[in-house]
This record gives C-alpha cells, sequence and structure tokens, in this order.
C-alpha cells in the first residue's frame, strides 16, 4: 500500500484533471501537470531504478535535466520505446508506461546487485585492468561486458513518430525563461528587436515562479508573484516569441544554437496524430544572451546515494511547485542558506522536519532565525559521515567537524529519517557558454567556474552568470542588458530588491569521515558509479589531466554528462594534487546538453526524404514499363527492363543483343550538359581539354578527355561545336555538377581575361539515344525533310531538326560502336518523342536499354567509363588513349603532369583487356589480379575494374588495371577467389569491331 | 557553422558554400618550363597553420562567384572577404 | 505532333498556402559583363537589367531576377505556347547579344520549372528546409534570393505580398515538390 503524500495543492498541478500511468507494470495515479518524478514521490516512490555498476538502488535526485539517477525507459516493447529519459522531466499523460533500467528481474530485487558486494574487486580501470590478458580472450570477454554495457533497450522498430526541423533567424536568443532570462527577453522585445525565449520546462518563471517567502521581495511582492506579472506582460510583446519545452543542446560558433522543441511528449498517444513530435531549431542569432541559471551541488560523503537522498532545492521545488511531501521524517544536509529555504517552504506546509546539519560553525542569518523560531534542530559545524537504509534511507550518522574541515571529531550521532536533502551550494550552468567557446574563469571566494571571456556577440546573466542570489541578480542585470543591447534604459533601473540570504558557504569537495577512505563510498558520478576513491586511485596510479582522470574513472560520462558531481570531481583533483582549480580547468563540455533522439537529428530526411532524387523526363514511361531503377549519384537511372520472369543477367543478355542486332533505345537525360559560348571558347577548350578543338568545324562533334592538374583523367565527353563561339559540352553523369564548377573556377581565377560563359543545360532537354543497324530507318520515320546519308549526316556531326513544330538538335555519335543518333528535345517533350521512337521502331523490334546493359555494350567496345575503370590515379597514358593527348598544344589542365617521373613509369598499373581462359566464367568486379601465384607474398599486379558475359561475342570479357599492362599483351595471369583460381590473358581492350565498321552500318 | 559574407550576395550561411583551399596560388604561366620539383610545390604544397590563413570559397549555391576570405583558424573568426584578383585587405 | 509534359501535375491546396507549376513559361539566362550588353538588352526589350544583387526588375512582358554580377534570369510573365519552342524574344537577343559577342544567351525554358506559391504561410514553409534568412526579404517585393531547400539549389522571387515564385531545376523538381507538400501538411 502506498501513501498519498500530496499536501497541498501546488502551483503546477490541476487537481480537478487526474491522470493514471502505470511504472515497472503497477498503476498510479498523478495529476496534471505532474512530472513522472512528482507523480512518484507523491505515491512516496522514491526507488527508481539501479545504478550502472553496482546496481545500487537509487532514488529520484533531483527536479530538472540535470537528474542522474531516475532515468527511465518508456513505452518498453513497442515502437515508441524510449531508454535513458529522465523522469524528473516527463510530464505524465493518460496512458504513459515506464520501467525502471538496468534491473533484472525488477528494481526491488536485482541479480546485478552483487556488483555492490564485489565493489572492492571493481575498482577504477577494472576492465582495462582484467580483461588485458591473454589478448586471444578478448572475443570471449567482449560477449560479456556488452551484454552487461549500457543503460536501457534501443527500440528495434521503425519509429513511428514524425520529426521536423526549422531555421530561425532572431536579432536576440534569451536561453532559460528564469527571472534573468524574462527581464532580458522583455528589454529586447520592447527595444524593436526580433526576439526569441526558450526555456526546457513546460512553465516560464524558473525557480523564482514558486518563491513565496518573506524574505525575498522585489517591489514589496513577494518575487514569485513579481515574476509572474512580468511574465503576463512579455506574453503581451509583439516581437517576442516564447518557446516553452525547448531545450537548446549545442551552442555553436557564430552563434549558431540547435533546440529541441518537444511538442507531443505531454499529450496522450492518441492525440499526437499526425503531429509533430519534435522540431530541431535552427536558430541564428545576432546576440544571444544566456541565462541558464545554476545547478545545485551535492555533497559528498559515505553513502550519499541512497533512495531517499535528494537536492534540497529538489525538495522544496517539489513541495511548492507539486504540492508533494518527499518524506515525512526530512532532514537537511547543507553548507550554505539555500537548505533554509527549503526549510521554511516545508515549514509552512506543515511537512515534519527533523534537523538540520549545517557545516558552518558560526552563521547569522534571518533564515536560519526563523527555521530555529519553529524549533527546528540545527546541528552546527557537522557533518554526515554516514547512511544507512538499502532501498531508502532510514538513518544518518553525523559527528563534528574539526575547525579545518579536514577530520571529524567527538562522538557520533545517529539520527533516524526517511528523506534527506543537501545542499552543496550552487555552481552556474556554463555548459552552453563554453561550448560556444568561451573560457570561464574560477572564483575562489565561493568556488564556482564564472563566464570570463566571449567568443562571440553574446553574455551571460544571471545564476549562470554567477550571480547567484536575488539581489546579485537584479543589482547587475539590467545594467548589463542596457549595455549588451545598447538600449537607453529598462523598466528595471530602479526596483527595490529584499534579499535576505547570506552568502557564507563552508565548502568542503570531500566531506571526511571516521573510516579510511577505502572503506567508503562516496559517490561523485552517481550515474556512472564514480567515488572519490575511485579519483584519488587514478591519481594514485598516474593520471594528472583531468580528461585522462574522467576517462579512467568515467566520471562525468553518463548520459547525464555529471551535471552534479564534476565540481567535486575536479575538487578532490585539486585538492589531492595540490593544483589550483583555475589552473586544473574544467573537462569539455559537449553538446547535446541532454541527450536528443535520433528522430530529432535526422528530421524529416527518412524514408522517400533520405537523399535527395533527380528523375529525367522520362521517368514514368520507365516505371510504365516495368524498369528496374539504378542510383547514379542522386539521379534515377532505368536500369534493365525485365519481361515477364526475366532476372537481370536474362534481360541484359536480351537488351544486348537486340541492341546491335536491330535497334535500342537509351535514355540519356542525366549526361551532364555545359552551353558554352564567346570568342574564346575554342580557345578554353583546348585548355581544359587534351586534344585540339580550334580546328573543329561548326556543326562537328569530338571526344574530349578532362584531366586534373595532376594529369590524371577527371571526365569525358562529346562536345559538339554549334557555332562559331557556340559549343555544348557533355558531362559524365556523375561529374556534371564537378566539372561545371571546376571550369567556372579556372574562368574566374585563372584566365579571367577569356570571353567565356557556361551555363548548365542538363536539365532542359531530354537526351534519348537510338543505337542498332536500323536505328537510321528509325529516326528517318519521325524526322522526314533530313538527309541522313553518311555524307551528308557522318558520324560524329549534328543537325539542328523539327519534330512537328518543335525544334530539336541530332547527334550521330556512339557509346555502343553501333550506328546511333542521340536526339536532344526539350525536356517537356522529351516523352513524346520517345514514345514516336517506340512508335516508329516497333516494326524493327526497337528494345529499351537500361544502364546495365549500356555498360555492357561500351565494354564490348572497349570504351572507358570514368568513375569506374578509372579511379584519380590513371592518367590517359595508362588508360592507352596516348591518341587523345596533343603533343602540339603548348598547355592544357594536367599536361605538365603528364611527364613527372612518377607519372612516365612503366610499371603504372595500366587498363588492358582480360579473357578467361574459360569463356563462361564472368570475372568479379573489384578481384585482385596476381602474377605468380605460387610466390609469397603474392604480388598484386591490379584488380578487375569492369566484367560482363557478352552475348554479341558469346564470352566473357573484361577491363582491367594490371602493373606494365601495355606490354604484358597475351600474357597468363591469375585472379585467385575464394574457392579457386581464375586464368586469364591479357588482350586488347577492344573486344568488338576494332576496326569501326559498325559505326557506319 | 560560419556564416560568410559573400561580396557578391552579402551574409549566407556556409553550407551555401565550398571551400576551395589555400587563395594566392597562381597557376604557372609556363608549366613546360618547371623541374619537377617546381610543379611539385605548385601542385602538391599547401599550407595548414593555426592563425591567419588566406582561403578561397565558392559561392555554390548563390551566385557561383569565387571569392578570397582571410580566416583565423584558431577560433574561425573570418577577418575579411574580398574579390578575385583584389589584394588582400590584411597582411 | 509532341505532346507538351509538365513536370508538376496539380495544384496543391493547403490552409493559406497553394502551390501549382506555372507553365510553359519562357526562360533565359543571360549572361555579360560589358556596359554595352546592358544597355543593348535595355534597348531591345525595353528592361532595365538589375545591377543591384537580390534584386529583380520587371515590364509589361518580362521579368529579370539578379543572379550573379553577370547572369540574369529573364522569365515571361505570362505563359507562351506548349506546341512551339519558338521563343521571339531568345531570337531578338541572339541577333542584338549573341552575334555581336556581347554576352551570352540560353535558353532555360524547360532546364527549371517555376513553381507559384500563394498564402501567407510561403516562408513559414521555406523554414523547414532552407538556412536563408527571409525575415527581411519577405517584406521587400522584388527581392530575389538563390538559397538552397532541402538540400536542393533554388531561386525565389519574391513577387508580392503573400505570392512568390520558386524555381528548381526540372530533375529536382518531383522531389522537391513532394518534400514541399509533406512540409505544408503540417504547417
Amino acid at each position: 500500500m502506498t501513501k498519498n503524500l500530496r499536501v497541498k495543492t501546488g502551483k503546477a498541478i490541476d487537481e480537478t484533471y487526474r491522470i493514471s500511468f502505470k511504472f515497472n507494470g503497477s498503476t498510479y495515479y498523478g495529476f496534471k501537470g505532474d512530472t513522472l518524478a512528482s507523480a512518484l514521490l507523491a505515491n512516496d516512490i522514491h526507488l527508481v531504478g539501479r545504478s550502472f555498476k553496482y546496481h545500487r538502488p537509487r532514488g529520484i535526485m533531483t527536479a530538472g535535466s540535470e537528474e542522474p539517477n531516475a532515468i527511465v525507459q518508456l513505452h518498453d516493447n513497442s515502437s515508441r520505446t524510449e531508454p535513458n529519459v529522465r523522469a524528473t522531466e516527463v510530464e505524465i499523460y493518460e496512458g504513459l508506461e515506464a520501467s525502471s533500467q538496468n534491473c533484472w528481474p525488477s528494481v526491488n530485487f536485482d541479480v546485478g546487485g552483487i556488483n555492490n558486494f564485489l565493489s572492492p574487486l571493481l575498482p577504477a580501470g577494472f576492465y582495462y585492468k582484467t580483461f588485458m590478458w591473454p589478448a586471444s580472450f578478448w572475443e570471449k570477454y567482449e560477449y560479456f561486458i556488452r551484454k552487461s554495457a549500457g543503460l536501457g533497450k534501443s527500440p528495434t522498430k521503425p519509429d513511428p513518430d514524425i520529426y521536423e526541423h526549422k531555421y530561425i533567424h532572431c536579432d536576440v536568443l534569451v536561453i532559460g525563461a528564469g527571472i534573468s532570462g524574462i527581464m532580458a527577453a522583455k528589454i529586447a522585445a520592447k527595444n524593436n528587436l526580433k526576439t526569441l525565449l526558450v526555456d526546457e520546462k513546460p512553465n516560464l518563471g524558473g525557480s523564482t515562479i514558486y518563491q513565496n517567502s518573506d524574505h525575498f521581495k522585489i517591489n514589496n511582492q513577494n518575487s514569485g508573484s513579481w515574476v509572474e506579472k512580468e511574465i503576463n506582460e512579455i506574453k503581451k510583446l509583439e516581437n517576442l516569441e516564447i518557446k516553452t519545452r525547448t531545450t537548446v543542446v549545442a551552442y555553436h560558433g557564430y552563434n549558431f544554437l540547435l533546440a529541441r522543441q518537444n511538442l507531443t511528449d505531454h499529450l496522450p498517444i492518441e492525440q499526437r496524430k499526425n503531429k509533430t513530435r519534435h522540431r530541431l531549431l535552427k536558430i541564428r542569432a545576432k546576440k544571444v544572451i544566456t541565462a541558464t541559471g545554476s545547478i545545485e551541488r551535492p555533497m559528498i560523503f559515505d553513502n550519499n546515494d541512497r533512495p531517499g537522498i535528494l537536492l534540497s532545492s529538489a525538495i522544496k521545488k517539489y513541495a511548492d511547485y507539486f504540492g508533494i511531501a518527499c518524506g515525512e521524517k526530512n532532514i537537511l544536509f547543507t553548507n550554505n542558506d539555500s537548505a533554509y529555504e527549503t526549510a521554511i517552504s516545508l515549514i509552512e506546509k506543515g511537512i515534519n522536519i527533523e534537523a538540520i546539519i549545517d557545516n558552518r560553525e558560526e552563521i547569522n542569518s534571518k533564515l536560519i532565525y526563523e527555521v530555529e523560531k519553529n524549533n527546528i534542530k540545527i546541528f552546527k559545524g557537522y557533518t554526515i559521515i554516514d547512511t544507512s537504509g538499502y532501498k531508502r534511507i532510514n538513518k544518518i550518522s553525523i559527528m563534528q567537524l574539526s575547525k579545518d574541515g579536514q577530520k571529524v571529531v567527538g562522538s557520533k550521532i545517529n539520527l533516524s529519517c526517511d528523506c534527506l536533502g543537501i545542499s552543496g551550494g550552487w555552481t552556474p550552468a556554463v555548459h552552453l557558454f563554453t561550448q560556444s567557446g568561451g573560457k570561464l574563469r574560477f572564483r575562489e571566494e565561493d568556488q564556482v567556474f564564472i563566464p570570463n571571456t566571449y567568443p562571440s556577440d553574446q553574455l551571460s546573466i544571471g545564476a549562470c552568470n554567477g550571480n547567484l542570489t536575488l539581489d546579485e541578480i537584479l543589482r547587475t542585470t539590467p545594467e548589463s542588458l542596457i549595455k549588451f543591447l545598447n538600449v537607453k534604459s529598462s523598466d528595471y533601473d530602479n526596483l527595490e530588491v529584499l534579499s535576505e540570504a547570506n552568502k557564507f558557504k563552508r565548502n568542503i569537495w570531500l566531506l571526511p569521515s571516521n573510516k579510511v577512505l577505502g572503506k567508503t563510498k562516496s559517490f561523485v558520478d552517481y550515474q556512472n558509479d564514480a567515488t572519490s576513491k575511485d579519483i584519488k586511485l587514478a591519481l594514485r596510479e598516474g593520471f594528472r589531466s583531468i580528461e585522462h582522470v574522467k576517462r579512467y574513472t568515467t566520471t562525468g560520462m553518463g548520459t547525464d554528462q555529471g551535471k552534479l558531481g564534476n565540481m567535486h570531481a575536479l575538487g578532490i583533483i585539486s585538492e589531492t594534487t595540490g593544483t589550483k582549480m583555475g589552473e586544473l580547468g574544467t573537462t569539455t563540455f559537449r553538446p547535446p546538453y541532454t541527450p536528443l533522439t535520433f528522430g530529432t537529428i535526422v528530421g524529416r530526411n527518412v524514408g522517400e526524404y533520405f537523399d535527395v532524387i533527380r528523375k529525367t523526363p522520362l521517368h514514368d514511361w520507365h516505371i510504365d514499363n516495368n524498369a528496374e531503377f539504378e542510383n547514379v549519384g542522386q539521379w534515377k537511372r532505368a536500369w534493365y527492363y525485365p519481361r515477364n520472369t526475366e532476372d537481370m543477367h536474362q534481360a541484359v543478355q536480351r537488351e544486348s543483343k537486340a541492341a546491335r542486332a536491330s535497334a535500342g533505345i537509351l535514355d540519356a537525360s542525366t549526361l551532364g550538359k555545359i552551353d558554352i559560348q564567346g570568342t574564346d571558347a575554342s580557345e578554353f577548350l583546348n585548355r581544359v581539354y587534351t586534344n585540339a578543338w580550334s580546328k573543329l568545324a561548326i556543326g562537328k562533334c569530338k571526344y574530349g578527355l578532362m584531366l586534373n592538374e595532376d594529369g590524371m583523367v577527371y571526365d569525358d565527353g562529346v562536345t559538339t561545336r554549334l557555332g562559331e563561339n557556340h559549343y555544348i559540352m557533355t558531362t559524365t553523369t556523375g561529374g556534371a555538377a564537378n566539372v561545371m564548377s571546376k571550369l567556372e573556377d579556372y574562368l574566374q581565377t585563372e584566365w579571367p581575361e577569356l570571353d567565356v560563359y557556361l551555363t548548365s543545360v542538363t536539365d532542359h532537354y531530354a537526351t534519348i539515344s537510338v543505337c542498332g543497324s536500323n536505328s537510321k530507318k528509325i529516326i528517318s520515320k519521325i524526322i522526314t525533310d533530313v538527309d541522313f546519308s553518311d555524307e551528308s549526316f557522318p558520324h560524329m556531326s549534328f543537325k539542328n531538326v523539327k519534330i512537328g513544330k518543335i525544334s530539336c538538335r541530332i547527334m550521330r555519335i556512339s557509346f555502343t560502336g553501333e550506328l546511333s543518333y542521340e536526339i536532344n528535345v526539350q525536356a517537356n517533350y522529351g516523352k513524346s518523342v520517345w514514345e514516336k521512337c517506340m512508335e516508329a521502331g516497333k516494326e524493327f523490334n526497337i528494345t529499351p536499354y537500361g544502364t546495365e546493359t549500356m555498360h555492357l555494350l561500351r565494354a564490348e567496345k572497349g570504351f572507358i567509363i570514368v568513375g569506374q575503370d578509372t579511379d584519380a590515379t590513371m592518367t590517359p597514358i595508362d588508360l592507352q588513349m596516348d591518341w587523345i593527348v596533343s603533343k602540339k598544344k603548348y598547355d592544357f589542365i594536367g599536361k605538365r603532369s603528364l611527364y613527372r617521373s612518377d607519372t612516365i613509369r612503366e610499371d603504372r598499373k595500366q587498363l588492358v583487356g582480360l579473357l578467361t581462359d574459360n569463356p563462361d566464367e564472368v570475372l568479379e568486379e573489384g578481384a585482385q589480379i596476381v602474377g605468380d601465384i605460387k610466390k609469397s607474398p603474392i604480388e598484386m599486379l591490379g584488380h578487375v575494374t569492369s566484367s560482363y558475359f557478352s552475348p554479341n561475342l558469346r564470352k566473357s570479357i573484361a577491363l582491367g588495371v594490371v602493373k606494365g599492362g601495355k606490354n604484358m599483351m597475351g600474357q597468363k595471369l591469375t585472379i585467385p577467389m575464394e574457392k579457386k583460381n581464375i586464368n586469364v590473358t591479357v588482350s586488347d581492350p577492344v573486344f568488338l569491331d576494332k576496326e569501326n565498321k559498325k559505326l557506319n552500318a | 557553422m560560419f556564416i560568410i559574407n559573400c561580396p557578391f550576395c552579402g551574409e549566407r550561411e556556409q553550407s551555401e558554400f565550398k571551400a576551395g583551399g589555400e587563395a594566392h596560388i597562381i597557376r604557372p604561366k609556363q608549366p613546360t618550363e618547371l623541374s619537377d620539383d617546381q610543379w611539385a610545390e605548385y601542385l602538391f604544397m599547401r599550407k595548414n597553420i593555426k592563425g591567419i590563413q588566406f582561403e578561397r570559397w565558392n559561392h555554390a549555391h548563390g551566385c557561383r562567384k569565387w571569392f578570397n576570405l582571410v580566416r583565423d583558424t584558431s577560433n574561425d573568426e573570418i577577418k575579411a572577404v574580398y574579390k578575385m584578383g583584389e589584394k588582400p585587405p590584411i597582411k | 505532333m509532341l505532346s507538351y509534359n509538365q513536370a508538376l501535375k496539380g495544384k496543391k491546396i493547403f490552409q493559406d498556402l497553394q502551390m501549382e507549376e506555372i507553365k510553359p513559361i519562357m526562360k533565359l539566362i543571360i549572361r555579360g559583363k560589358k556596359r554595352e550588353f546592358i544597355s543593348a538588352v535595355g534597348k531591345s526589350l525595353n528592361i532595365l537589367l538589375p545591377t543591384e544583387s537580390n534584386t529583380s526588375t520587371q515590364s509589361d512582358k518580362l521579368t529579370a531576377l539578379w543572379l550573379s554580377p553577370d547572369e540574369w534570369m529573364l522569365f515571361s510573365n505570362e505563359t507562351v505556347r506548349e506546341d512551339s519552342n519558338h521563343y521571339e524574344i531568345k531570337e531578338l537577343l541572339s541577333n542584338k547579344i549573341s552575334i555581336k559577342n556581347l554576352g551570352a544567351i540560353t535558353d532555360v525554358t524547360d532546364q527549371f520549372v517555376m513553381i507559384e506559391l500563394k498564402g501567407n504561410k510561403i516562408y513559414e514553409l521555406f523554414q523547414t528546409g532552407s538556412p536563408f534568412n527571409f525575415n527581411d526579404f519577405q517584406n521587400k517585393k522584388g527581392a530575389v534570393t538563390q538559397t538552397i531547400l532541402n538540400k536542393i539549389d533554388i531561386i525565389v522571387h519574391n513577387l508580392d505580398k503573400n505570392v512568390a515564385n520558386l524555381f528548381v531545376r526540372r530533375s529536382f523538381s518531383q522531389h522537391l515538390f513532394s518534400w514541399m507538400n509533406d512540409a505544408a501538411s503540417r504547417l
């Protein structure tokens, strides 16, 4: 039977709206406004999880995103399951199901708890030390380590939710809507600046919103009411956009920030349909104001991790905000005045306080007087030395601190309790500031790191800037905002502030104990079970850099990134090594501030939007005709067109035969096309291609090879001279954008004197290639008024023609070695022209073929494909294409590199043909080619680049690159495969029609 | 991600640009007259320093113009942008 | 006769946003650096080419978008015939510009698809996939920008309050339009 610990209606709670939810299979109730943590606490449940290494029972510790312990799995065994969710951030909704992590069979009885008793055997670096030898055993160890590693379970089904991205540009971004952030947003927006205010919580007002103490007043109102009034005002401001449930997770250079806006996680599941779950905001802000507040520090003493131990500020928030008593016998342990604010809140709600342990001896504060007035026992100058209670704290032991705070004296006093609030002072939340590149400085007086130098136009204000009390915030913030935003005045220039806390803190990083350190478990990192003992061990073993100590002990490496304990780890290192904190520095704060789901990072780049898809104007025809598609860069290209039950091989063999025997038709629209105009166009081509262009007659086409400056083949294609100063260049499909960019680069930077203009026209044209011995007959059926004779229309020439009223261009060029014509027509008429070709070709069995057949046909002819038969290490000479390199031209891109000592080596890899001894054996592309198989080590000579079974030659053919291959004609080589060695003979790369008879068939 | 002030289009996000390596490396006018070492110097050798660096950038998804910029690689601050052919405004 | 196949079929209507392809619109890329080029274009077409970056100019028949210091897109304000691809304006410019070696004229009618967007959520849609800052742009009639939307190059022309033209290369257009429809469905 669980208890109801709801003592009073909290500020955030709507008690008329009851919500049921499940935790570890049992049903509980909470109210609208509750977090999972507050609802569990209201049901007197503290134990929510097990720690990572020792499987120690752990409870809810905080009331915010810094929570290290209360991390749960949501919606287990469903596609929406999510691990490592902080119970302190989950707003409950009808149907919520949560369960504990890292425990089996249950959080109450966890087999892994044995690790707690084995802990003397599991020191820092245990895994490194133990699983080192024998090395061959690692695979066996790994299996067990992997099984016990990691928290929670990842989903196994696709995420059904929708995630989006959004770019936001604003003048001012304010991060955090506590009292400082609210003031900043108001000043910015009222001064005509487009302002965005974000906060991770569902409500505005930070921790001030629930302050109703008479000790903290602004203009004679308690600070909570004052902030509430301000919130109502800013909500009306036109220039201000407010986003709640929005966490800034990363702060990059140039004020570029990423924030996760949580849109539906608080809604019942059935209300989430068709709604975006999370939105990743990509924010560019001219100015950024960080007002991220501060995080309360725990205290480091033996067994400081039991369920029922919370931050003192969390106990206050649960009482003020949610109306919950975290326990019935509360004790507070503090080194500063904050715990007394908690005490006053509890007293006001009638929640019992057993005692307050304060490690300070002499303290003067109005807050303390008020607590004392209520007859609460305060142990001044004491510290906790131990706690007990396995699944819930039930007792603490305290002793008096020595004057120097280094040891404990006197006798032990035991106090019973069911809840302990600890307060070690406050740590400014400088995470985002440092992510942005900001440098910190250490303030000795209260032992905090605060912002020092800003790398961009930004300002930290309020608690995250080290202004940890209300009067400091109100005294300094308006003034610094006026300066930062460059405005005249603010509404806050003459505030009256009452703030009665005493600022004195007695900071002791590691509290002394009556036991030796080795016998204690004082946790520094709760999630990763790193203790002060581990840190000292790492230092003894010689680790000095904090980054190394962090990794060795795993301090700060959990999903919470050590938001609570990192400062203590630094403190202990600093004290042990005698290094000043300021010199020690901090570990790097890395994004994300709190974890993001993969869905949020990916956004809509899933499924059909995973990558950009380009389609040709003939795409629909291919789909209607059963084409299989191949991805070529972003293009979807028709790969082959299977008929009936044909597989790919069968379809390609049929297509290849038909294309040569009669007629084939190919969609070549993806080829890059660049329109080149200008009086220096010919000179330009001379410089970018290896061959000479000046003498190309108008109306003629020419194949060109383009090199990089290092002499390696970059791209190839046919360029046509349309006019005196007008060419159209084609590039490879994959190279189009890069070629365009490279050519523009040379024009703009190296040769600005050339009068040349480049315009991409790739998408303007549909390119339809009709090839085969009957291609001329088919084309002349469509275009009747053109002389297709070889005299009038020879190979490598073009004509402007009309189909109906539509002007288009026909090139007689061939990539297959067959007679072929390439029609270039404006894209929107492409499908119609294709259909006309199909109709005209019907009597000739015109066969549409895809990229696979195209590759096979050109391989028969020994034509290279740049990027398949070449990589960035092949010169034209390596390709046996010496004929295309002009000897006469003084210069062209890459020319000088062709006679570097390395490029003229005889034993470079060179392109050759390969014929298998068994003509039916088809080689695998990428297979290695070796010489003498018996030689050890085997000499690797090269690899197969293209390989097909040629239906026209009725044998297997392949192209490959082989060291010194040019001079190996007729030589036998071996291709060792997994199961056998294949013998091949080096041959000429041109397998079919070397005399080019077919081009003029 | 930087904000780059394209000398032609104004301030744009880095994703609209492509980086083009070190600036002010001039293609030799008479490559044939260079030794292998001299040509290799032009072809391969690039600076990679911590501090002020002169770089070529292309507004690839905008006006497609190439330009130069001066960047402090230690903190990514862009000190100046200038057009091709212009002298660097900073030494 | 050849039939005409536009890239994007149908008008898509959402709350506060409509989008459809407008076709056929004649489009030319014109390029030139010389002063004579700009004046020759001006005289031939009675339109002043915009020389200020990210702006456009308009005549009765034509709109000119600034794309770079030596590059403009010229497009017809009205649709042209589907059954012909002979454009008089191109012919005229070829004679006045190309033949005289003042610059380059290239037909890009089918290179780009023009999508007209109407409604008050145009820029909200763009924000879901473009890094460009549209804050000032959306209030500047005639403003032009080349940028990225969902990783695809686009040209946006602010025609008037709540009306914009978007130009995208034809091969990307179906993918982009599908993505825009998906994004618009949740605005």
